[in-house]
């Protein structure tokens, strides 16, 4: 693909759903709802129509040119040793499977919305919003070019904080969004640190001089130059200069690794993703599932060349990720709203990615991302047609024998279960191959690799108590037993999300058997172009399969007992749970651990108690100052008001005065002079 | 070609010229009377220019004339444009009496 092309089809993907977004929201509530249906979804699957012609594309290209950054224009040009910045785009294979996901599922999403939002007064304004997400996204993924990238970052949170404030006359809603977008800046902020040191850090490395046969080093070898860039391209060529393993590049990754962690809801930035499914089901499915919080995922995997120059930041990411994966699994044990249960799993999923981009595996932490996207996406949904089914009712203890009153959607959410726990579907390759690779990667390997198979446990639990609860027994609750399935426009997603999960797994395993999968093959040549470091190593032949059998086996024990809890209702866990020592455990996991009230205590109190104080002190002494110059102000003037009689002949009056006054200044300085 | 020694006599009228225009402009409330004056008040300067053209012996001051008449010319078309409008309005045509500038 030459540059022309790619920059016409990147500005395509980018612009469909900027024209449908100012569409929706400038001239839709005037045309109507059929208007804003079609504008909202046809834009999307136009976005998705012309990533499919780049996926061709690529996968078209010769081996080693697959890559393209293309300029759409440049920006701002501030001369040479100086601030640059061109709208750059890459197209690669790392960019064109997340436009995939991020057109394809939100495709699917968008086509749900149009049922869920049916009664929905602001329909206009939600596609508005849906089909930013979308523009921002994308832009996300495309650039090359750290600001650019650093807008789409901003952008989605933007979208993000839109939407789950978008039931705006409920104050949870609102503070909930208010709590995501406060997190997401925390991350932005460190973005634009990290952006900050790599722009004033950057060198070309001095060319390293091997003395070949018959030649001789000079003597001076070229001083490195300041390069003063932000193009992505550059900074990846370039990693070295950081310096390898040095304190700077150490804090540069960690800088970004935060910017990932509030964008992705891991430890300790994580505590606004259960309160973002305050917005509506499809966008808990898109941006808060789905896509918006694998950005963090990505940007990993995007920077790869310097987390691979960085083992200490890479080592944190991981421990990080593997523990925000086991700490949300145990959460998700308890909670009652079946949003917040998948919200969890969710932050529990994406820690996992997040491990495996920090151990450097990081086609497997993509191929997790994409199988995840749609699994989650599919139990979202088929949540959302719960939620509709039983009336706004979001309490699992309140629901029960759903399977019978909504068979398609029932069927589907086994098999987002299924997917989610790691066994038949989805979840069981990618889940098992990240696994995998953190047998023999990653700090104290197999370490961490012996907390993911407890994630295995804790993952079959919350999914099937989540499935057991909600769709078996008999219902708990009038609306539940009056339940009926959904239309059809909220069926067909679902079905065919459902699909993907069942399916997308097998698909890319099975050409290669044992070995690694058709993503691992696509991708990793992005990940080991010239410039970046070592990738992880992938297990042999018979401990890879054993690790897989121990993974397996674990989420299958993670199943058994939670059908034996929660359907078969065979084993009740409150004796165990009532020991002395394991009593604390299901208050800690109820009240997730607490954080939301250890943050309120160490940071929102202090601030509103210093800022209560300093308004005390503050206000009398800044009132009286403001008061005494406004005060100056006000006599100053009103002694001059008087002379603006609006009599012609004062004015000219004192025209003549000041000349007058002028010229005899003038001619007594003249004389001075003399 | 202009005596040398007129040339004080010249600037004394020019200046006595200006300083009646001044004064009618100042104390007259007729508005006809005023343009009349301002016209007398540009015609001291034009006569001051002429006669340092010709006592310097440059054109710059007689370019400068020019100017000046032009300037008066276009400026006089729009003064009695607006007195016309305020006559037309059943206005009296006194200065005093048009003060809304103060409002």
């Amino acid at each position: 693909m030459n540059a022309s092309t790619a920059a016409l089809l990147a500005g395509l993907v980018l612009l469909f759903p900027l024209a449908g977004s100012a569409l929706c929201g400038l001239i839709g509530p005037v045309l109507g709802r059929r208007f804003v249906n079609l504008a909202g979804t046809l834009s999307i699957g136009a976005a998705f129509a012309v990533t499919l012609v780049i996926f061709v594309q690529v996968l078209g290209a010769a081996s080693g040119h697959q890559s393209t950054t293309a300029t759409l224009w440049n920006w701002l040009d501030l001369g040479p040793g100086n601030l640059n910045v061109s709208v750059d785009v890459t197209i690669d294979q790392l960019s064109v499977l997340m436009l995939l996901v991020i057109t394809g599922v939100g495709l699917l999403i968008h086509v749900y919305s149009v049922g869920y939002m049916e009664h929905d007064p602001g329909a206009a304004r939600f596609f508005s919003y849906m089909n930013f997400f979308i523009f921002s996204m994308a832009l996300l993924v495309l650039a090359a070019n750290m600001v650019i990238l650093i807008i789409g970052w901003a952008a989605v949170a933007l979208s993000s904080y839109l939407l789950i404030g978008f039931w705006y006359e409920r104050e949870s809603a609102v503070l909930a969004a208010r709590k995501a977008f406060i997190t997401q800046v925390i991350g932005d902020v460190a973005l634009v640190i990290a952006a900050l040191l790599i722009f004033v850090n950057l060198t070309t490395a001095p060319p390293a001089c091997i003395p070949a046969h018959g030649t001789v080093c000079p003597l001076i070898l070229a001083v490195p130059q300041h390069l003063y860039t932000l193009s992505l391209p550059q900074i990846f060529a370039h990693a070295s200069s950081l310096g390898v393993g040095s304190p700077l590049i150490t804090l540069i990754c960690i800088l970004l690794a935060v910017g990932a962690f509030a964008k992705s809801a891991q430890f300790p930035l994580h505590t606004w993703l259960p309160d973002a499914m305050e917005g509506p089901t499809p966008v808990s499915a898109l941006i808060h599932a789905a896509t918006m919080v694998t950005a963090g995922v990505y940007l990993i995997a995007r920077f790869h060349s310097l987390f691979d120059l960085a083992p200490i930041a890479s080592g944190m990411v991981a421990c990080v990720g593997m523990g925000t994966a086991v700490m949300a699994g145990f959460i998700a044990l308890s909670q009652v709203d079946i949003k917040r249960v998948i919200a969890y799993s969710t932050m529990s999923q994406i820690g996992l990615m997040i491990f495996a981009v920090g151990i450097g595996a990081y086609a497997a932490g993509m191929y997790q991302f994409l199988l995840h996207a749609f699994f989650k996406a599919l139990l979202f949904l088929a949540a959302g047609n719960v939620i509709h089914a039983v009336h706004d009712e979001q309490d699992i203890r309140e629901m029960g024998g759903l399977d019978s009153r909504m068979r398609v959607t029932a069927w589907c959410f086994l098999v987002g279960s299924l997917a989610l726990a790691g066994f038949l579907f989805a979840g069981m390759f990618s889940k098992e191959d990240l696994l995998g690779f953190g047998l023999i990667n990653g700090p104290g390997a197999p370490a961490l690799y012996i907390v993911g198979i407890v994630v295995n446990v804790l993952t079959g639990l919350y999914a099937f108590r989540l499935y057991g609860t909600t769709f078996r027994g008999e219902p708990r609750s009038e609306a539940a037993r009056n339940a009926h399935e959904s239309k059809a426009v909220m069926l067909w997603p679902v079905v065919i999300l459902a699909g993907l999960s069942a399916l997308a797994g097998w698909i890319l395993q099975w050409p290669v058997a044992f070995g690694p999968h058709l993503i691992d093959a696509f991708l990793n040549p992005v990940f080991t172009s010239p410039g970046s470091g070592p990738i992880a190593k992938a297990p042999e032949l018979w401990p890879g399969v054993l690790g897989f059998v121990i993974g397996l086996t674990c989420s299958l024990i993670g199943i058994a007992i939670a059908l034996r809890i929660w359907v078969r209702h065979d084993l009740d866990p409150s004796r165990v749970l009532a020991r002395p020592g394991l009593r604390l455990l299901p208050r800690l996991s109820f009240n997730k651990l607490y954080f939301d009230e250890i943050y309120d205590a160490l940071l929102v109190r202090p601030t509103r108690a210093v800022a209560r104080g300093l308004r005390r002190v503050g206000d009398p002494v800044m009132d009286s100052w403001i008061k005494g110059v406004s005060g100056v102000a006000t006599d100053f003037s009103s002694a001059f008001r008087t002379i603006q009689t609006g009599l012609i002949r004062d004015y000219a009056s004192y025209m003549v005065l000041f000349v007058v006054i002028f010229t005899v200044a003038v001619m007594l300085a003249a004389g001075l002079a003399k | 070609m202009l005596s040398q020694a007129m040339f004080p006599w010249l600037l004394l009228t020019a200046a006595f010229l200006f300083t009646l225009g001044a004064l009618g402009v100042l104390i007259r409330r007729n508005p006809l009377v005023v343009f009349m004056c301002i016209e007398l008040m540009l015609n001291a300067v034009n006569l001051a220019l002429v006669g340092y053209s010709s006592y310097l012996n440059s054109e710059e001051g007689q370019v400068f004339a020019f100017m000046v008449i032009v300037v008066a010319a276009a400026e006089v078309v729009v003064g009695l444009g607006l007195l016309t409008r305020v006559f037309s309005i059943g206005r009296e045509l006194d200065v005093d009496d048009l003060d809304e500038m103060k409002q």
